[in-house]
């Protein structure tokens, strides 16, 4: 297939010598959405954080474009287009929410385009544009946390649970936020535990359980399927 | 038990053969005899640094407390020379044991202890310049207390710090074995644990910081006795502090002997290079980034351990952390 | 009083830089710049070096701060990989020993071979009278000079997106990374940055003193109680407790006396510390 943006294969990766994270292998196509759902401490964070060169994989291989990116660093692999928001959203608290904005188109200067379309999906953001990061609340936070990625004018762009710490209403926003992105025809994989969101949001998903993938499939075939109802649905 | 002791007793025999090489020579009883005083410095560095992690970068400080403070007790007020040092030996040990303390009850990290003392060192440095009325000052000081006994021969004065290192030796595996050193031990292996065994980590710390520092005090203040003569180099940053950590770090730092291995090895290399005496800063600055970048356990032991296991230099290097007391078996 | 007071200001300035060349440092790696001090001797020994074999004042300055600026990256690219390798406190610690094992190389260096050379920048002509006081020439190009090097620094910090960049590997280096910033590209510019700093500090010294070989370890010391006093990591804060201690030892100086003074400069350190652990305006 010509059209797979990103292609992980048998990628192994873990902490201290041992593996979270076994064999897991998925891809994405360019505007596809694809979500990554598993409980906590199934080896989400850690497989995105290995995708994005945040953590050295032990094993496998991890492909953008057709360009290899095991070994490769973490700011190189966020200026090739492939942009990580991860649940920590790592902003800078002590500048404001334009600085933050600004730093995520690094190395260029943004232009008013970018800073303007990054303001129109969160209005929010161009209220609070003085406000230093560190002050926002939670919601705001990840909004910062996906704008700024967005100011990267990102090819895909990965979220690591973009609910953490929302309430339900505020999580919802953010997912209603995605569903924009992705009329826009962004290309997104996010990992969540909040499995509704994540398969509303999504074409197709992986189910991850303890570092493997169980199972795989359209968002509808896994919203269906018995052991995810019971497993994460509350069904 | 035995075991525990048999390398002290080791050492200190191996140690008091020495005089007979030198003993037709009083400037080379002079320096082994500084030697001594080095590695009693080190002993008492390396249980304040090596066995309980506070960078003390005063050690010169503290045993200029001892040295000042029994000169001028026992020549300004006559105090006896023993006493003066005891009362000296105290003062250094509270000095050391507060400064332990604000470093613990604020729970300074390593560079904040490092800095904290260092001030200290440079407040000490200036008083001891600035009150030239009671030490000196530039002129250095002149001690009469200690000229006509025991500290003003030749061979004597040897043996004399040879004691006191092996007591401070003999100090250091008491508290090495005692639960403070196991509280130590379990902390490097696993801070957590060690606080939820109710470890009283912080009391230890001060205990190290005051006996320790006694120890600088009490040797600083022997050694002004012997010299007769003391000056700001004696006990100033660059001529104590720097050689002391630059000799734990060759000895390995928190290892029963290795203060004596540094202080052997450092006072030959000096004697060696007796002729670049200029040099020695530049050497000393040179030896101690190699060490501290490519030895972080200590030299000795890890040659020491690379010929024994044949293993290579880094993987020994990587297991520094872990091991504390290689020399002790 | 006046008069105590602006020469107080003067030698803040000089603090100040002489803090924030080393509070940059540390903020952006945890390295405790020992060899700050000499650094900065090193490039007034290279100036007056200069000096002495025919070359003008200016160029000969421009040289010296260079080179301390090239030892400053030539440092980072070398000795402190292994650092930054490290993390939390063993880096620091690592990084502080090391440093120091530098300076003690540059100091024996300098007094091996220059023991007597000195520094020392005199301008010509007649006091010029500030808020009633004759001050030196030398003494207002100084502070000239340290104004605009803090002026330019900070701009450069805050509105350029280099600037911006070192401000977010002090504030999250993580995030840095996700951004596309590389931090090791970052530490090495702006080690050299701060190497460049301190052979400044050196020239302004030069101009109100004679600098001589033997006053690295003072520079490292007042500098290091500066940066701390600010808050390790923080540019305005180093600023704001160089001018204070500045001032501070002055006036204390003319008053009281000078070895006393010093001890109640260092007490007033360990005070703040102590009380501020993270200084007057610590981030983080």
């Amino acid at each position: 297939m010509t059209d797979e943006l990103l292609i992980v294969d048998s990628l192994s990766a873990g902490y201290l010598g041992e593996d979270v994270v076994h064999d897991v292998s998925l891809t994405v196509a360019a505007g596809e959405v694809v979500a990554v759902i598993g409980s906590n401490g199934s080896g989400k964070s850690t497989m995105l954080q290995s995708v994005c060169g945040l953590l050295a994989p032990s094993g496998g291989s991890v492909r953008f474009d057709g360009v290899e990116l095991a070994g490769v660093k973490a700011h190189r692999i966020a200026r090739s287009g492939l942009v990580y928001v991860p649940a920590e959203r790592h902003l800078f608290p002590h500048m404001s929410v334009r600085e933050n904005l600004f730093l995520g188109a690094y190395p260029t200067r943004p232009s008013a385009d970018q800073l303007g379309m990054v303001y129109r999906v969160f209005p929010r953001l161009e209220e609070r544009t003085g406000q230093l990061a560190g002050t926002l609340s939670g919601g705001e936070q990840q909004m910062l946390a996906v704008g700024r990625a967005l100011m990267a004018g990102p090819r895909l762009l990965i979220l690591d649970e973009p609910s953490t710490g929302l309430s339900p209403i505020l999580a919802s926003e953010a997912y209603a936020a995605l569903v924009e992105l992705r009329r826009d025809g962004l290309t997104v994989l996010v990992a969540e535990q909040q499995v509704p969101l994540a398969l509303d949001l999504a074409d197709r998903g992986y189910v991850l359980d303890r570092g493997r993938i169980e199972l795989t499939g359209t968002s509808s075939q896994l919203a269906a399927d018995e052991g995810v109802q019971r497993a994460y649905l509350g069904v | 038990m035995i075991r525990a002791y048999a390398p002290i007793a080791i050492a200190t025999a191996v140690l008091a053969c020495v005089p007979a090489l030198f003993a037709g020579s009083p400037s080379m009883m002079t320096v082994v005899t500084a030697g001594l005083v080095f590695a009693a410095y080190a002993i008492a560095f390396n249980l304040i640094f090596g066995s309980t992690g506070q960078l003390f970068l005063c050690t010169g400080a503290l045993a200029g407390i001892g040295g000042f403070g029994s000169a001028i007790l026992s020549d300004r007020l006559g105090v006896p020379m023993v006493l003066s040092i005891g009362i000296a030996g105290a003062a250094a040990s509270v000095v050391g044991g507060a400064l332990s303390w604000v470093a613990v009850s604020r729970s300074l990290g390593t560079i904040f202890t490092g800095i904290v003392t260092l001030t200290f060192s440079l407040a000490f440095q200036n008083f001891v310049l600035g009150r030239g009325d009671l030490t000196g000052g530039e002129n250095g000081l002149r001690i009469s207390a200690g000229s006509d006994g025991v500290l003003d021969h030749q061979v004597a004065p040897y043996y004399v710090f040879l004691a006191l290192v092996a007591v401070y030796l003999v100090l250091f595996r008491r508290i090495q074995r005692s639960r403070m050193g196991w509280a130590f031990r379990a902390l490097r292996d696993d801070e957590v644990a060690a606080k939820l065994a109710g470890v009283a980590v912080a009391r230890y710390r001060i205990y190290a910081g005051a006996i320790g520092s006694a120890m600088l005090g009490v040797a600083g203040a022997v050694f002004a006795h012997h010299r007769s003569f003391i000056g700001t180099t004696t006990y100033g940053f660059a001529n104590v502090d720097i050689r002391v950590l630059v000799m734990v770090a060759f000895g390995g730092i928190g290892s029963l002997l290795g203060p004596i291995l540094g202080a052997t090895a450092f006072t030959a290399l000096d004697e060696v290079l007796v002729d670049y005496a200029q040099l020695r800063e530049v050497l000393y600055g040179v030896v101690s980034v190699v060490l501290f970048l490519g030895f972080r356990r200590g030299a000795a032991p890890t040659i020491v351990d690379s010929w024994n296991r044949r293993s290579s230099r880094w993987s020994v290097a990587k297991r520094a952390d872990s091991a504390p007391e290689a020399d002790s078996r | 009083m006046t008069a105590v007071a602006l020469d107080g200001i003067v030698l803040g300035l000089q603090f100040g830089i002489l803090g924030v060349g080393l509070t940059l440092v540390y903020g952006l790696g945890g390295i405790v710049n020992l060899a700050h001090g000499q650094m900065a001797v090193l490039a007034a020994i290279v100036t007056a070096r200069l000096i002495d074999s025919g070359s003008p004042a200016v160029v000969a300055a421009f040289v010296g701060v260079v080179a301390v600026s090239v030892l400053g990256v030539v440092l980072d690219l070398t000795l402190m990989r292994p650092v930054y390798r490290q993390q939390g406190e063993h880096r620091v610690l690592l990084g502080l020993l090391l440093m120091l094992g530098v300076g003690f190389v540059i100091d024996g260096l300098l007094e091996w071979r220059y023991p007597i050379e000195a520094l020392s920048l005199r301008f010509q002509g007649d006091p010029i009278p500030v808020l009633g006081v004759a001050m030196r020439r030398g003494s207002l190009v100084a502070s000239a000079i340290s104004v605009a090097a803090g002026g330019v620094l900070v701009m450069l910090l805050r509105w350029t997106t280099f600037g911006r960049a070192t401000r977010s590997v002090i504030q999250d280096e993580t995030g840095a990374r996700l951004c596309g910033i590389n931090p090791a590209a970052v530490r090495t510019v702006v080690f050299g940055v701060s190497g460049a700093l301190a052979g400044l500090v050196a020239i302004t010294v030069a101009m109100t003193r004679p600098v001589v070989s033997t006053d690295g370890v003072n520079l490292t010391t007042f500098g290091l109680i500066v940066a701390v006093v600010g808050g390790l990591g923080s540019v305005p804060g180093a600023f704001l407790a160089g001018i204070i201690l500045g001032v501070v030892n002055t006036i204390s100086a003319f008053y009281i006396g000078s070895y006393v003074s010093t001890i109640l400069l260092l007490l007033a350190a360990a005070t703040t510390l102590l009380l501020r652990p993270r200084g007057l305006l610590g981030i983080g």
